[in-house]
C-alpha cells in the first residue's frame, strides 16, 4: 500500500508520541497516549517538517487553487482513516499494571484497529504473547502472562476478529523486553505482544 | 467485848483494836492455863508394892492398914459342933495360935511395915502436902504473882483502857467534834459535791468514754505495736530467708544465663521435649557431676542438655556456705524450649 | 462489749494477714529448679580437624574441607578455621579436650583417609568436648573418584549424631541456568551436589526451562520446557536420559508436583479456560480437575499427609497461599500478612509452609506456622524466588537476584546463616532439592 510522504510523517509523529509516552510512568504515559492516539482527526495543530499543512482547511496557503470535489474529499478522508489505522496498527505492544490483566483505555482503539484488520483479512493470523515482569514467582507470572494474553484475545474477538485467527501463549517472566530491576524496566516487561503471521 | 465499834471510824488507839484485845485475852487464857497446870494434876500412880508377899490373897492398891478378916462362927450350929470343933478349935486354936503368932508377927511386921508405910505415907503425905502446900504456895504465889501481874496488867490494862477510854473519849469527843464539823462540812460539801458530782458525773462519763476510747486506742496501738513487732520479727526471719533466697535467686539467674548461652538445642526440638539434669557442684562452683534424672526420649536433645551443663567450667555460686549448701550443692536443671 | 468484738476481729485479721504473707513467700521446693527455656541463637562451634592422609589422594578438595563446608552451609554449625586449631589430632587418643574447650569448641571431628588400592578409606571419630564423650566412631569407603560422596556421607553422620535429624548432604540439587549469549539465550537444566559441585547438564535448550521437580525416589525430574514454542511438562529419567512429554494441552502446562508414590503429578493447566490445578495419573494419562474458580490457581504441592495440597490462588484479589485438604474439600486461605504470597513448599512434619512473600515492595522468603498462623520472614534479600526445602526440613534453598543475574542461596529453615553456592556461568534459578535416597 502506498503512503504519501505526509502520511508517513504523520505516522512518524504518532510513533514519536508513543515512544515519549512509553518512557515515562503509567499516568503520564497514559496521558501521552491519549495525546498521541486519540487525535487522529485533528492534526491540524501538529508540526512537521516542510512547513506545508497536511490536510485541507480554510487556512491553506500552499494548497493549489483548485478546490476538491466532495468525492475527492471523501476519498481523501477514507484514505486518511486507513492510514490512521495502519499507523495505529504499528503498535503491537500493550502494557499492563502490576499484577493485573486489565487493558488500558489508550490501548483500546489500537486493538480495535487490529481487530478490524483481522476481520477484514480472514487469512491473517495473530499470535498473542503474554509476559510479566520479573518480580514474584515464575509459575504465577506464567499464568498472569496468559491472563493478559487472553484478555487481549477476548477483546480482539469481541471487536471482530475470528477466534481461530488468534493464538495465545505466555512466557511469564522468562522473556523480558528490558533487562534491569528498575520500575521502568518492569513496566516495559508487563506486556502483551501481537505477532502477526 | 469492849471493842469500840465505830461506824467506819478508823482513828482508834491501836491497843483498843479488836484484834489486839482478842490476842490479849487469848494470851490470858494461855497463861491461866499454864498456871493452872499445877492445880489440875492428874492422880499419881500408886507406888509399886515393894514387900515380898506373905500376904497372900489381897493385893492392896492403896496404902491402907491391913485388917484381919475374922469370920465369926455360927453359934447355933457351932454349939453342936462345938465339941467337934473344940478339938478342931484346939487344933485350930493352935493353928490359930500359930497362925496368930504368925499373924501377929505378920501383923507386927505389917504394922511395922504399916507404920513404916504410914510413916512413909505420912511423910510422903506430909511431903506431898508440903509439896502441895508448896505448890499451892507456889501456885498461890504464882497465882498471886499472876494475879499481881494480872492485876498489874489489869491495872495497866485498865489504865490503858482508861487511857484508851479517855483517849477514845477524847477522840470521840474530838471525833464528835470533827464529825460535827465534818458533818457540817459535809453538809456543805455535799451540796457542793452534789453539784460537782453532777458535773463530775458528766465529766466522768465523758472521760470514761474518752478513756474507754483511749483505752481502746491504746489497746489498738499496743496491739498494732505488738503486731508490728511480730511482723518485724517475722519479716526479719523472712528477710533472712529472703536474703538467702534472693542470693540464691541471683545465682540461679546467673547460672541460667550462663547455660542459655551454652545450650544448643537441636533444631528438631519442640516445646514438648524436656530433660531434667541433677547437678552436683563443689563449693568452688566446679561441676562435680551432671546426670539425667528425667529424659526427653530424644537422644540428641538429652545430649545437648548434658553437653551444655558440662561445658560450664565454673558455675557462679555464692560464697556464703549456708546458702551454697542449701541451694547449690545439689540442684536440678530442666531444659525445655518454650517457643517451639 | 464492743471492745471485745473489735479485739477478736483484729486478732483474726492479723492472723489472716500473717498466713497470707507466709503463703506469698514461694515454697522453697519450687525455687530449686532452674529452667532453661531457650538456648544460644548462634551456630554450634565445631572443629573439623583436617584428616590425616596416607597414600595418593584424589585431586579433589579434601574430604575434611568438604565436610566443613557442608556443616557451614547448614547454617547450624560454625566450623573453626583449621589455622586456629591448637593441635591437629587424627584419632581420639590425641584429642586433649582442654585444648578444644579453650577454643570454645563443642564438638571435634578427627579422622584419617587412606588410599587402599584405588579405594578411599576413611576412619573418623566425633567427640563431644564438654562431655568428653565419643559420639561417632566409624569407617567408610568409596572409589577414589567418589571422594566427595564419601565426605558428604560423613557430614550426614556427624549432622545426625549431633542434631538427631538425618543429614541432607548426600542429596542433589536440580536447577536451571541461563547464559545470555550474543546469539541468544541458552537454558540448561542441571543436577549437582548439594554444594553445587559435580554439576551435570541434563537438558540444553534455546527456550525457557522451568520448575524442575524430583520424583520421590530421586530417579526422575519433571519440568516445564518451552522447546515446542509453548510450555509443556516433561518427565525425564536421569539415569537413562529418556524422557516423556506428559502434558501438552492448549494453554498452560506448568508447575508439576509429584505425589508421594511417584505415580501422579499435580499440574496447572488452562485448557478449560483459565489456570486450574489437575492431577494426572502418569500411567494412564487420566486427569482429575481439583480446583474450579475463575481466578489463577497454580503452583500446587502436596502436604505432609499426601492427601491434601497447598497452592497459589488470586481469588481474593492478589496471589495468596491456600490449602485444600482433599480432592473435593474447599480451599482454606493460609496467608494474610501481605498482598502477595506465592509458591508454597512444605516439609514432612507439616509444621510450616514456606513461600515467596512481598513486603513493602521487596520479595523475600517467609514461612507460616500452620498451627499458630504466625508468619516469619526468613530472608533479608529483596528479590527472592523459588524456595525449595531440603528433605530433612532443615535447610532452604532459593534463587536471589545478584547483579544482573541470580544465584542460589542456602539458609537454615529458621532463616539463619545464609550460604551462597558458588556461581556457575550465567544465572542460576529454580532450584529443586532432591529427596534423601539411601
Amino acid at each position: 500500500m502506498k503512503m504519501t510522504v505526509s502520511q508517513k510523517l504523520i505516522a512518524l509523529v504518532f510513533f514519536l508520541g508513543l515512544m515519549a509516552g512509553c518512557s515515562s510512568t503509567g499516568d503520564t504515559m497514559g496521558q501521552d497516549d491519549m495525546e498521541a492516539g486519540s487525535d487522529a482527526g485533528t492534526t491540524s495543530g501538529q508540526q512537521e517538517q516542510g512547513g506545508s499543512t497536511v490536510f485541507g482547511g480554510g487556512d491553506g496557503s500552499g494548497v493549489s487553487s483548485a478546490e476538491m470535489t466532495d468525492e475527492q474529499r471523501r476519498e481523501a478522508e477514507a484514505r486518511a482513516e486507513r492510514a490512521q489505522e495502519q499507523a495505529m496498527r504499528e503498535i503491537t505492544t500493550f502494557y499492563f499494571d502490576f499484577d493485573t490483566a486489565e487493558i488500558k483505555p489508550e490501548a483500546r482503539d489500537v486493538l480495535i484497529a487490529h481487530a478490524r484488520f483481522l476481520q477484514a483479512n480472514p487469512g491473517q493470523n495473530v499470535r498473542i504473547e503474554g509476559h510479566a515482569d520479573e518480580r514474584g514467582t515464575k509459575e504465577y507470572n506464567l499464568a498472569l502472562g496468559e491472563r493478559r494474553a487472553n484478555a487481549v484475545q477476548r477483546f480482539l474477538v469481541v471487536n471482530g476478529a475470528a477466534r481461530g485467527q488468534t493464538e495465545t501463549v505466555s512466557y511469564g517472566e522468562e522473556k523480558p523486553a528490558v533487562m534491569g530491576d528498575s520500575e521502568s524496566a518492569w513496566a516495559q516487561n508487563r506486556r502483551v505482544e501481537l505477532i502477526f503471521q | 467485848m469492849s471493842h469500840d465499834r465505830g461506824t467506819g471510824d478508823t482513828a482508834q488507839a491501836p491497843w483498843k483494836s479488836p484484834v489486839m484485845l482478842s490476842v490479849f485475852l487469848h494470851g490470858l487464857i494461855v497463861v491461866v492455863t499454864l498456871a493452872g497446870w499445877s492445880w489440875a494434876r492428874p492422880d499419881n500412880p500408886a507406888p509399886p508394892p515393894s514387900i515380898s508377899a506373905r500376904l497372900v490373897t489381897q493385893a492392896e492398891p492403896e496404902p491402907s492398914p491391913v485388917v484381919d478378916v475374922v469370920d465369926e462362927p455360927d453359934r447355933e450350929q457351932e454349939r453342936q459342933q462345938a465339941r467337934e470343933e473344940e478339938r478342931r478349935r484346939q487344933q485350930e486354936a493352935e493353928r490359930r495360935r500359930q497362925e496368930q503368932e504368925r499373924a501377929e508377927e505378920a501383923r507386927r511386921i505389917r504394922q511395922q511395915q504399916e507404920k513404916e508405910r504410914q510413916k512413909q505415907a505420912e511423910a510422903e503425905r506430909e511431903r506431898e502436902q508440903q509439896r502441895q502446900r508448896e505448890q499451892q504456895a507456889a501456885k498461890q504465889k504464882a497465882e498471886a504473882e499472876a494475879k499481881e501481874q494480872a492485876r498489874q496488867k489489869a491495872e495497866a490494862e485498865q489504865r490503858r483502857q482508861e487511857a484508851a477510854r479517855k483517849a477514845a473519849e477524847a477522840e470521840r469527843r474530838a471525833e464528835e467534834q470533827r464529825r460535827r464539823q465534818e458533818a457540817e462540812r459535809k453538809a456543805r460539801e455535799q451540796e457542793q459535791a452534789r453539784l460537782e458530782a453532777e458535773r463530775k458525773r458528766k465529766e466522768r462519763e465523758r472521760q470514761l468514754r474518752e478513756s474507754q476510747l483511749e483505752a481502746l486506742a491504746d489497746e489498738a496501738l499496743q496491739q498494732r505495736q505488738a503486731e508490728e513487732r511480730r511482723r518485724k520479727e517475722a519479716a526479719a526471719a523472712r528477710a533472712r530467708q529472703a536474703e538467702m533466697l534472693t542470693e540464691s535467686q541471683k545465682y540461679r539467674a546467673l547460672i541460667r544465663d550462663r547455660l542459655m548461652r551454652e545450650w544448643y538445642p537441636p533444631p528438631a526440638a519442640t516445646s514438648a521435649m524436656s530433660t531434667t539434669l541433677q547437678i552436683t557442684l563443689l563449693p568452688t562452683g566446679e561441676l562435680a557431676s551432671a546426670s539425667i534424672v528425667s529424659a526427653s526420649g530424644n537422644t540428641a536433645f538429652d545430649n545437648s542438655a548434658l553437653s551444655a551443663a558440662r561445658s560450664v567450667g565454673r558455675y557462679p555460686v555464692p560464697d556464703d556456705p549456708q546458702i551454697f549448701d542449701q541451694y547449690f550443692r545439689r540442684f536440678p536443671i530442666e531444659f525445655n524450649p518454650e517457643n517451639r | 462489749m464492743k471492745n471485745r468484738d473489735n479485739l477478736w476481729g483484729r486478732r483474726l485479721s492479723v492472723l489472716i494477714f500473717v498466713w497470707i504473707s507466709l503463703l506469698a513467700v514461694p515454697a522453697v521446693g519450687d525455687e530449686l529448679l532452674i529452667r532453661i527455656t531457650e538456648g544460644a541463637d548462634s551456630a554450634i562451634p565445631i572443629s573439623v580437624v583436617p584428616f590425616s592422609e596416607s597414600g595418593q589422594m584424589p585431586a579433589e578438595e579434601k574430604v575434611s574441607r568438604i565436610i566443613q563446608n557442608d556443616l557451614q552451609m547448614s547454617g547450624e554449625f560454625d566450623p573453626l578455621p583449621p589455622e586456629q586449631m591448637l593441635s591437629l589430632p587424627s584419632e581420639g587418643s590425641d584429642v586433649f579436650f582442654r585444648d578444644w574447650r579453650l577454643l570454645g569448641q563443642r564438638y571435634v571431628l578427627v579422622g584419617q583417609v587412606s588410599n587402599a588400592g584405588g579405594t578411599l578409606q576413611a576412619q573418623y571419630e566425633l567427640y563431644d568436648v564438654s562431655q568428653e564423650k565419643r559420639l561417632v566412631g566409624a569407617t567408610a569407603s568409596a572409589p577414589l573418584s567418589a571422594s566427595r560422596s564419601l565426605a558428604h556421607h560423613i557430614s550426614d553422620r556427624v549432622y545426625e549424631a549431633i542434631t538427631g535429624v538425618p543429614g541432607a548432604f548426600s542429596t542433589r540439587l536440580a536447577y536451571v541456568t541461563l547464559e545470555r549469549l550474543v546469539s541468544g539465550p541458552v537454558y540448561r537444566l542441571q543436577v549437582s551436589d548439594v554444594d553445587g559441585k559435580r554439576a551435570r547438564i541434563r537438558l540444553e535448550s534455546d527456550e525457557p526451562i522451568l520448575s524442575p521437580a524430583w520424583s520421590p525416589d530421586g530417579t526422575k525430574l519433571a519440568y516445564v520446557s518451552f522447546e515446542t514454542g509453548k510450555p509443556a511438562i516433561y518427565v525425564h529419567e536421569l539415569a537413562s536420559g529418556q524422557r516423556q512429554r506428559v502434558a501438552d494441552f492448549s494453554g498452560l502446562n506448568s508447575a508439576p508436583a509429584w505425589s508421594d508414590d511417584g505415580r501422579s503429578l499435580l499440574m496447572t493447566l488452562s485448557k478449560d479456560g483459565n489456570a486450574e490445578i489437575y492431577r494426572m495419573n502418569l500411567a494412564s494419562g487420566d486427569l482429575k480437575r481439583l480446583t474450579n474458580h475463575w481466578s489463577i490457581d497454580t503452583e500446587p504441592t502436596y502436604d505432609h499427609t499426601g492427601q491434601g495440597f497447598f497452592f497459589t490462588s488470586d481469588r481474593s484479589g492478589g496471589p495468596q497461599i491456600y490449602h485444600q485438604a482433599s480432592d473435593d474439600a474447599a480451599p482454606r486461605r493460609i496467608t494474610f500478612g501481605s498482598r502477595y504470597n506465592a509458591r508454597p513448599r512444605t516439609d514432612s512434619s507439616g509444621d510450616y509452609v514456606y513461600y515467596v512473600h512481598q513486603r513493602e515492595g521487596a520479595f523475600s522468603i517467609a514461612r507460616t506456622n500452620l498451627e499458630t498462623g504466625d508468619e516469619t520472614v526468613l530472608t533479608r534479600t529483596e528479590s527472592d524466588e523459588s524456595p525449595s526445602l531440603s528433605p530433612n526440613g532443615r535447610m532452604l534453598i532459593y534463587a536471589t537476584k545478584s547483579g544482573d543475574g541470580s544465584v542460589l542461596t542456602v539458609i537454615s529453615a529458621e532463616g539463619g546463616a545464609a550460604y551462597s553456592l558458588p556461581a556457575s556461568r550465567g544465572e542460576v534459578r529454580d532450584p529443586a532439592w532432591s529427596p534423601i535416597v539411601r
